[in-house]
């Protein structure tokens, strides 16, 4: 039987009872400690309405015992964004038949019980919530098998188990803490939680890292950019020679700024890792000397046990060229809970028509020469201007390659005279003095005439954000349309 | 006013809203850099043959005309001639 990441936290807390299993806040959550708060919690759950529970709170080792006691309970977790508006968060857990939602506040008397905790047990044990930035987020359940299986493959690739330290930088809610969280308990290494309230705080993310000397780090990238800009106004040549497995996910990973890392993590290894809330991870890259040369970061091999294909005009491309890449996971999801919309992006591989499930990823890849796979971009995000296609993906790496620049985002903004413009938004450092004049010229030499901006916005704000950290793409082509 | 101020002080107030008129170089290449692109082009021209009381066939349209502020002042005075 396949076994699950509460009946391997009771196995950790009988054999190995004072072992850290979480740091929060500069203190420790053993291994005995949180498998007694599991049982509280289970017993608490058990008396509540039946059928999947909501969770509505931020990070912390309570919220991550009533997590282990719905589990336990044989209950769903169903974990959106808490900042998503309230309206959409009761719609999101209507329609996944959460009886019960607990919030921060309930976690203290959600916490204990004498009920009998109940032994029967769901297929699933999560339901996330996709990232898409417009109208309600769709419910993406995750059996246990698939996580029980996702979780053999992190401890084999980076070893989670006892004596190790992972980090957490992304919110409860994010599919990352599958790896960081729930993969680390299930083996059982201990988990460094970072705590929301220092997340922006470059300076706390580095004494952070500092003094929990964790083994694995997984972070967008964003994260690493905050703690190198920190060690950097140190001024002193600190390094951080514990972390032997450094991740980036989530989002493109500038090349440039790699010598950096490599300087402030000296004794890691480095990966890029790429997927999505629907299939889990499929792709891994380990970082090669030189790679700082490149413009992106190639995705590398798919996992063990994913199949990947890159599928253009209803045929597979066998050879190099750009596809929309197709993919199935020993991880991924049964599909869509409840959703109006169907199956979406699941169902039987468009050519192959082998009765397997697969997912359209909606990202588009290409394949060059050495047969070597890159991002190329979201398929929506290609777009026609004056004619030409433009991957706005290519022009937003090209713009992060400038050491001025913080943030970019390229989109295309409809346009009374030319159909569609290329609008570029950019957050420069504050002691640049980079205006459009500039990143003009710099973009010139470095892109075709048709991936030119027609206009440009640079300030030194942050840019926008979705719920689930990703910028708000849409947001910036309605404040573009208003000037 | 000398030419090449009264056309550095259009094309920033028109296309380079976030430059000062002193950041813009006489050489800077606008056409590469898309600051002019077709259809900016078109208003640019408009622009001249009003400001400089000119005829659109005293003017040589090719694009290189356009590439710089040196460029343009110096369509300008050749069809001035």
């Amino acid at each position: 039987m396949t076994e699950t990441i509460t009946g391997a936290v009771e196995r950790h807390a009988a054999t190995r009872p004072a072992d850290p299993a979480l740091h929060w806040q500069g203190a420790e959550v053993t291994y005995g400690e949180l498998a007694e708060a599991m049982r509280a919690a289970a017993a608490g759950v058990a008396g509540l309405a039946p059928g999947p529970v909501g969770v509505c709170a931020k990070k912390s080792p309570q919220a991550i015992a009533f997590v282990l006691g719905c589990l336990r309970a044989g209950r769903t977790v169903v974990l959106p964004s808490p900042t998503l508006p309230a309206e959409t968060l009761t719609e999101l857990f209507e329609r996944a038949g959460a009886g019960t939602v607990v919030t921060a506040a309930d976690l203290e008397q959600a916490t204990t019980g004498d009920h009998q905790a109940e032994v029967h047990s769901d297929d699933n044990a999560f339901m996330l919530t996709t990232s898409g930035s417009t109208g309600v987020p769709k419910l993406v359940p995750l059996a246990v098998g698939g996580i029980e299986r996702f979780t053999g493959w992190v401890h084999d690739e980076f070893d989670v188990g006892p004596g190790r330290r992972v980090l957490n930088y992304s919110p409860l809610n994010f599919d990352l803490c599958l790896f960081e969280i729930w993969s680390t308990l299930r083996r059982g290494g201990c988990v460094v939680l970072v705590d929301p309230e220092i997340a922006a705080d470059g300076g706390a993310l580095l004494d952070l890292l500092a003094t929990t000397e964790p083994h694995v780090v997984q972070a967008v990238p964003l994260f690493y950019q905050l703690v190198a800009d920190a060690a950097d106004a140190r001024g002193a040549e600190l390094t951080l020679p514990s972390v032997e497995h450094v991740i980036f996910t989530g989002d493109a990973m500038t090349p440039a700024r790699l010598p950096r890392l490599r300087a402030l993590f000296p004794s890691t290894r480095m990966h890029n890792i790429y997927g999505c809330t629907e299939t889990n991870d499929s792709f891994r890259y380990e970082l090669r000397d030189g790679d700082e040369e490149r413009t992106a970061l190639p995705l590398g091999r798919p996992l063990p046990g994913v199949h990947a294909d890159l599928v253009s005009d209803g045929a597979i491309l066998t050879g190099p060229g750009t596809g929309e890449l197709v993919v199935r996971t020993p991880f991924q999801s049964p599909g869509y809970h409840n959703s109006s919309a169907g199956d979406g992006a699941f169902g039987d591989h468009p050519v192959r028509r082998d009765g397997h499930r697969h997912f359209r990823t909606g990202d588009l890849v290409r394949r060059d020469e050495h047969g070597e796979l890159s991002l190329a971009g979201r398929a929506d995000f290609r777009v026609k201007v004056r004619g030409q296609q433009v991957y706005l993906q290519h022009v937003e790496e090209v713009l992060l390659g400038s050491a001025d620049v913080l943030e970019a985002v390229a989109i295309a903004v409809p346009d009374e005279h030319a159909g569609k413009r290329l609008h570029v938004v950019v957050r420069r450092r504050d002691d640049s003095r980079l205006n459009s004049l500039v990143l003009r010229k710099y973009l010139a030499e470095r892109l075709p005439p048709a991936a030119i901006p027609s206009t440009l916005s640079i300030g030194v704000d942050p840019l926008p954000r979705t719920s689930t950290g990703k910028v708000d793409r849409q947001h910036l082509v309605l404040m573009s349309e208003k000037r | 006013m000398e030419n090449k101020t009264i056309i550095t002080s259009y094309l920033v107030r028109e296309f380079l809203p976030d430059v000062r008129t002193d950041e813009l170089e006489s050489d800077y290449d606008l056409l590469a850099g898309g600051v002019i692109d077709s259809l900016a082009l078109l208003r640019v021209v408009d622009w001249i043959t009003t400001e400089f009381d000119l005829s659109i066939d005293d003017l040589d349209l090719s694009p290189d005309n356009f590439r710089s502020v040196d460029n343009i002042s110096a369509l300008v005075a050749s069809a001035k001639s």
